[in-house]
């Protein structure tokens, strides 16, 4: 039996583990002891981590579509007609009808290498991957208020925190490891303020639970900022020095008084003083969001109001402060870093800025777009309306996972050719034209950036199924046939390209990542890496303070429950790796819509009845469970099952920002199914 | 050599010893990987045995986390069936904890109605256990009656007496080995045995002095008194506790291919709703508190009703894979001594 | 010869109390393989399936079993399950009863003639029918908990004066959920009383409407033994009405149901406390579970 050191697959978190392999088989999982964020701990997804591995579903061969069926291909077969095709519709209807979707499952090399495919070899910058529909809000915001969109501080700083405000987060099921860090800290003697519409565990167990209206984030922000003001509990010499904006911010937060908050929200003003008091008064504090945060249409404005709130109080650049952008995926991070997002380069640098376009056309020896691509969501519009022609996807399922299934379908099958790549058939490879089997997390090298910026080194623990190959190598072998140069030995040598690229990553090698890897910006071989950012000063000088404001809510009486959706501890994404774990998928095998007891008596539904939802985009059917973890008037669906899909409801609302699609807020209605 | 019952192996010995036993068995030992022990093939090299006894303990070389039950091959409606056979196995540096856990569990998957996948694993594998001379952080072994020395159960056993080891037969497959490879061998000193008993009176000492001090009868009645739905709403669900545990062996059969294919066997743990849950939705042990409530009865009143032995070894790895912040023996204060 | 064979072993088998195991024969998990050989739709989602092992070696396995006994059977690819065996060892071929509850038993209910099944088992105790020789029985079951004690009612009514009195109440939703209908006329002819009620009247049923107990009340058992099978709110119903009339705790005998792995007291999934209801059970009497269902 062997044990192999790598990182698990499924969340931000970025937990080090051990594969144990047995004959060339991956037989079981456990925690790294000494690896930072999982201290010989993990979440019940993590010890299962590679349990789905060998499953017999897995993609082992090329698959083409001949005829209106799926066939055995060969690799050669199917990577030449790729080419072939994508040469042609560039040809044909230039190149801006051609884009690339990453995966956040991915390696960084795949993820940069896919980038450069779009950029180099395509000539668009139609390139994005999932975080459009997770943090792109925070890349903006983030990026505007303190010039990153990155986790400020590492995980573990938050054992020293004194407050931690969690908001739009269920983190024991969507980042188990990070409310392990945050239920240490209250252990210690922090003060914990969730601000969660539902009921959920995090929310039980906080000293304060705040329960806003769908919607009001910026508001129940705004009030505890304006709080926070009057209680005199700002950090004047923080904001003095080192940002700038402050008065305009102060002049309309003073609007949300407790009273109007508790108007807007539903928050007793009671608590939300309280909230503010515990905030104000910590001497570090943190915030910690995820995509309750910024899934909304308003998604930027809520991000950018909670960055108001770290730096007013100062809880910036040390240790047990910080903003926390919690990542969904493992290698979210990564992906972004890597470029695989329509505006920038690697290390963000942005494709519209001349001297870094010059830098990159150096480096890959070719011309390279000018103009900003297509964001996510705006590919499947493109594609509808006949504009963009050919696509390949790296792993991701945008069947289930994009707001409005039945668009994503009618956009996807207009395409002329759609190749995926995957390593489980999937609703989305069910209408390509050509499948390519790739290798798991397990079966590849490569690294993975995690939440907390930490870039470290995925290995490979068994073989790819069948002809499965590493998905860095089926990238370097299109950019070999669409004319780049690609002869990359390794996938360590295609971190050494990062590396030179990359400013952030200019100090990383496979050499110097050990058990706990190096945070970014790591711009030196000789530079330790930066766990926590913005300590003296900001990369954009001063710090910027934005006066948002809360936008209009858009109410219907033909709708009148709200609909969020997420996740469950169980299952992970579209469901793809974890429904095919055994102990996993018997935890919760299907799917049902969580109704408030209240609201239950009223349409007249029990636990296990059949319930239709409807929203002006979609409906469906699916099973109703009562629980008081959701307020009256809000229901909620895990988008995980294909049988139930909970984006056959969403709308395609996005924020202007970010181009984040409103997700987390669908007016819906509901009755007994026939 | 016959007549004796101890002997010395010079510390420069060990791993040309290893290395012919490797020879004609897979050796697992604690080995770095990436700088951390943990039990695998040792391919020569150096060993991690100045370490913490690894995470995952070496129970799963006798009851794997996963494993092929048998495969299955239809052929015009009819099944064949292949199973694959035991392999020969040494494992090197297993603690008395894990140890005691392995009589635990031969008297469950051992005795009445005996798994033979159990069974076979069993007798092909030899056991080089390793005193514990230093013991980690947050163990108990020497409360719960099995540590930090062995007492029977292996077929040698390995004390470090600094200048090398003290090693002791303890089955003729043991007595085997001396003989075979004798060269490696000198008879112990009178003093090292001594030597032994001192560092184990000295280790014993410090377990009670930093870790946890718990009596397992005390444990017992006291676990009626612990608030369960307290405990339950702070758990994780993670089931690190039960998936890291030497003792539990909670297992759930599946089967994966059509028309040919595999039944699997692979750990589970009864701290998921799903492990009870039946078909028709209904679940004996519907919430989370009742679970662990089970978890701790299991060990520490049905397991020793049937075993006659305690279903905790004191290794202390559930408190260091809790999640949930849920001090896992702060529950029982009232029966710390 | 057979049926001599078979009475010793389930007399032998069956009814022990708790603590011991039914044998010391190790387990391979490996199934043997049976044929289906016919199939009997009970209701619209219960049919009753005979089998017949495959290989000579295995055809002990169809008459070497106790009523109150159950088999883990396989369907190859989707997994295996416990099956309560719905025959008497008196009479051949085994047959299970299988309602459609998850894909397992989607998967049994598949099956065609000619098809093959595994078989592990059989497992568990079953129903002390040694020591309820020359008693008078109750049996009283609800919904598809029928099965089970249809493998009892068949063993009495195979050797039926070596019982007492002998009384079958039995309770269903509504009247296209009642098992064996064909089955009553021979029961009765074997004098077994025998009370029919179903939870709701509909235009084809024109026998008793009401709960199980309500049929104890009109039949007025005499104290004895008495077996018990179904909805464990209904078991408790009759378990505390049978008090009452004078049968005693450990001469009520309560088959139980859980999620099982192994059958053979390894796997934890089906424990009851201290209790593995596999080995242990599935039989209990009143005294031993009373406080646990």
């Amino acid at each position: 039996m062997e044990k192999i050191a790598t990182i698990c697959v499924y969340c931000g978190c970025g937990c080090g583990l051990f594969l144990h392999v047995e004959d060339g088989r991956i037989v079981g999982a456990s925690p790294s002891p000494a690896h930072p964020v999982s201290r010989g701990r993990l979440c019940v997804k993590g010890w299962l981590a590679a349990d789905f591995v060998h499953h017999p579903d897995r993609l082992k061969t090329p698959l083409v579509r001949k005829g209106g069926r799926m066939v055995r291909g060969s690799w050669d077969e199917v990577l030449s007609l790729t080419a072939r095709r994508f040469k042609e519709i560039r040809e044909e209807s230039g190149p801006d009808a051609l884009a690339v979707l990453t995966s956040a499952k991915g390696t960084n090399e795949e993820n940069y290498l896919l980038a450069k495919l779009a950029r180099a070899a395509l000539k668009t910058n139609n390139v994005d991957h999932v975080a459009r529909l997770c943090h792109a809000p925070s890349v903006a915001g983030l990026g505007f208020a303190l010039g990153s969109g990155g986790m400020t501080n590492p995980i573990r700083s938050l054992l020293s925190s004194g407050a931690i405000l969690v908001t739009g987060s269920n983190t024991t099921e969507q980042h188990p490891l990070v409310a392990a860090h945050i239920l240490e800290a209250q252990s210690r003697g922090a003060t914990l303020i969730v601000v969660d519409p539902r009921r959920t565990q995090m929310a039980q167990l906080a000293d304060i639970h705040l329960a806003p209206r769908l919607g009001t984030d910026v508001s129940w922000t705004n009030g505890i900022l304006n709080l926070i003001i009057d209680l005199g509990l700002v950090d004047e010499d923080f904001i003095i020095k080192r940002t700038e904006g402050f008065s305009a911010l102060k002049d309309l937060v003073v609007q949300y008084t407790p009273v109007e908050v508790e108007r807007i929200t539903g928050i007793p003003s009671g608590d939300l003083e309280k909230a503010a008091v515990a905030f104000g008064e910590a001497d570090r504090a943190a915030v910690v969001y995820a995509m309750g945060t910024t899934q909304h249409s308003c998604g930027t404005d809520n991000v950018l109001a909670l960055a108001n709130l770290v730096l007013a109080t100062g809880n910036v650049g040390r240790d047990g402060t910080g903003i926390y952008p919690l990542r969904g995926h493992q290698n979210v991070q990564g992906a972004c870093d890597m470029g695989a997002l329509p505006s920038v380069y690697p290390g963000y640098q942005k494709v519209e800025d001349p001297a870094a376009r010059e830098r990159m056309e150096a480096a890959w020896g070719t011309d390279l777009p000018a103009e900003p691509g297509l964001t996510a969501v705006e590919m499947m519009e493109a594609a509808e309306e006949g504009r963009l022609k050919g696509v390949y996807i790296s792993g991701e399922n945008p069947m289930i996972s994009y707001p409005d299934r039945d668009q994503v379908m009618r956009a996807l099958s207009s395409l002329e050719f759609l190749a995926v790549a995957d390593i489980f058939p999937t609703e989305t490879t069910a209408l390509a034209d050509v499948v390519l089997p790739v290798a798991s997390f397990a079966e590849k090298d490569g690294t993975f950036t995690s939440t907390e910026r930490r870039v470290q080194r995925v290995r490979r623990a068994a073989s790819p199924p069948g002809e499965a190959r590493p998905e860095v190598e089926v990238a370097a072998d299109l950019l070999r046939r669409l004319g780049v140069d690609a002869d990359y030995a390794s996938p360590e040598e295609v971190m050494a390209e990062i590396s030179s690229v990359t400013p952030s990553y200019g100090g990383i090698s496979y050499q110097r990542l050990g058990i706990s890897g190096l945070s970014w910006p790591c711009p030196s071989r000789d530079h330790p890496g930066t766990e926590i950012l913005h300590q003296g000063s900001f990369p954009i000088g001063r710090g910027r303070f934005s006066a948002v404001e809360q936008q209009e809510l858009a109410e219907d009486l033909d709708y009148p429950l709200l609909l969020t959706t997420g996740r469950s501890l169980f299952h992970f994404h579209t469901g793809t790796m974890t429904r095919r774990t055994h102990l996993l998928d018997r935890e919760r095998p299907k799917a049902a819509v969580d109704i408030n007891p209240a609201d239950a008596a009223a349409l007249g539904v029990r636990s296990g009845t059949m319930v239709v939802v409807e929203s002006a985009t979609g409906s469906l059917e699916i099973e109703a469970r009562l629980t008081e973890e959701v307020p009256v008037g809000t229901v909620y669906i895990p988008f995980h099952f294909a049988e139930a899909p909970a984006n056959q409801l969403t709308a395609r609302t996005l924020d202007p920002t970010s181009k984040i699609p409103g997700l987390k807020r669908t007016p819906v209605r509901i009755r007994r199914a026939e | 050599m016959t007549g004796t019952s101890a002997f010395f192996l010079r510390r420069e010995d060990l791993v040309p010893l290893l290395e012919e036993l490797a020879e004609t068995l897979e050796v697992v030992a604690p080995v770095l990987v990436e700088g951390e022990a943990a039990f695998a093939t040792w391919r020569g090299g150096a060993l991690a045995l100045d370490c913490e006894n690894p995470l995952a303990s070496p129970m799963e070389f006798f009851l794997p986390k996963k494993e092929v039950l048998f495969r299955y091959v239809q052929y015009s409606g009819r099944y064949t069936f292949s199973e694959d056979p035991p392999r020969a196995r040494l494992i090197f540096g297993m603690r008395p904890c894990d140890l005691q856990a392995l009589k635990v569990i031969d008297g469950i998957f051992g005795a009445d109605l005996p798994d033979l996948p159990y069974a076979g694993r069993r007798r092909s594998t030899i056991i080089v256990a390793l005193n514990c001379t230093s013991p980690g952080e947050g163990c108990f072994c020497r409360s719960m009656g099995s540590g930090p020395g062995a007492e029977g159960g292996y077929d040698l056993l390995l004390t470090d007496l600094g200048r090398g080891y003290l090693v002791e037969p303890g089955s003729p497959a043991g007595v085997y080995i001396l003989r075979a490879h004798q060269r490696h061998f000198e008879e112990a000193d009178p003093e090292d045995l001594r030597e032994k008993e001192r560092l184990l009176a000295l280790a014993g000492e410090e377990i009670i002095k930093r870790g946890p001090s718990l009596n397992p009868e005390k444990i017992r009645e006291a676990i009626d008194g612990v608030d369960w739905e307290e405990a339950g709403r702070r758990c994780l669900a993670c089931g690190g506790c039960s998936l890291v545990c030497p003792v539990c062996h909670c297992f759930s059969v599946l089967d994966q291919g059509v028309p040919d294919g595999e039944r699997l066997r692979c750990r589970d743990t009864c701290i998921l709703s799903g492990f009870s849950r039946m078909t028709s939705g209904a679940n004996p042990r519907p919430a989370l508190g009742e679970r662990l409530r089970h978890w701790y009865l299991d060990k520490f009143v049905y397991i020793p009703e049937k075993t006659g032995l305690f279903g905790c070894v004191g290794c202390g790895r559930c408190s260091r894979v809790c999640l949930g912040e849920v001090d896992r023996w702060s529950l029982f204060k009232e029966a710390a001594e | 010869m057979k049926m001599d064979r078979s009475k010793k072993e389930a007399d032998a088998n069956g009814g022990t109390k708790i603590g011991r195991a039914a044998g010391a024969k190790p387990e391979s998990y490996l199934p043997i393989q049976a044929e289906v050989v016919d199939i009997d739709v009970e209701s619209s989602n219960t049919y009753l399936l005979s089998l017949r092992p495959m290989d000579e070696e295995d055809e002990l396995v169809a008459v070497n079993y106790s009523p109150g006994q159950f088999l883990m059977v396989s369907v190859f690819g989707l997994g295996e399950c416990p099956i309560s065996i719905a025959s008497s060892p008196t009479r051949e071929p085994l047959q299970i009863c299988v309602r459609e509850a998850g894909k397992i038993t989607q998967g049994i209910m598949a099956a065609r003639v000619g098809d093959v099944l595994g078989i592990r088992g059989p497992f568990g105790n079953g129903f002390p029918v040694g020591s309820m020789r020359g008693k008078n029985v109750l049996i009283a079951g609800g919904g598809s908990g029928f099965a089970t004690l249809r493998s009892l009612i068949n063993y009495i009514a195979d050797d039926r004066r070596d019982f007492r009195d002998v009384t079958v109440v039995y309770g269903v939703r509504t009247s296209q959920d009642l098992y064996f209908t064909s089955e009553y006329g021979s029961w009765q002819a074997a004098k077994i009383e025998v009370g029919i009620t179903v939870d709701m009247m509909d235009a084809s049923w024109k026998g008793n409407v009401g709960l199980v107990t309500s049929l104890l009340a009109d039949l007025d058992p005499v104290p004895g033994t008495a077996a018990l099978c179904g909805p464990p709110m209904m078991i408790r119903a009759v378990a505390r009405d049978l008090l009452g009339r004078g049968f005693i705790e450990p001469e009520i005998y309560i088959s139980l149901e859980r999620h099982m792995k192994c059958g053979v007291g390894k796997c934890e999934h089906c424990t009851m406390g201290r209790y593995h209801v596999c080995t242990n059970g599935p039989i209990f009497s009143y005294d031993v579970v009373g406080d646990l269902i």
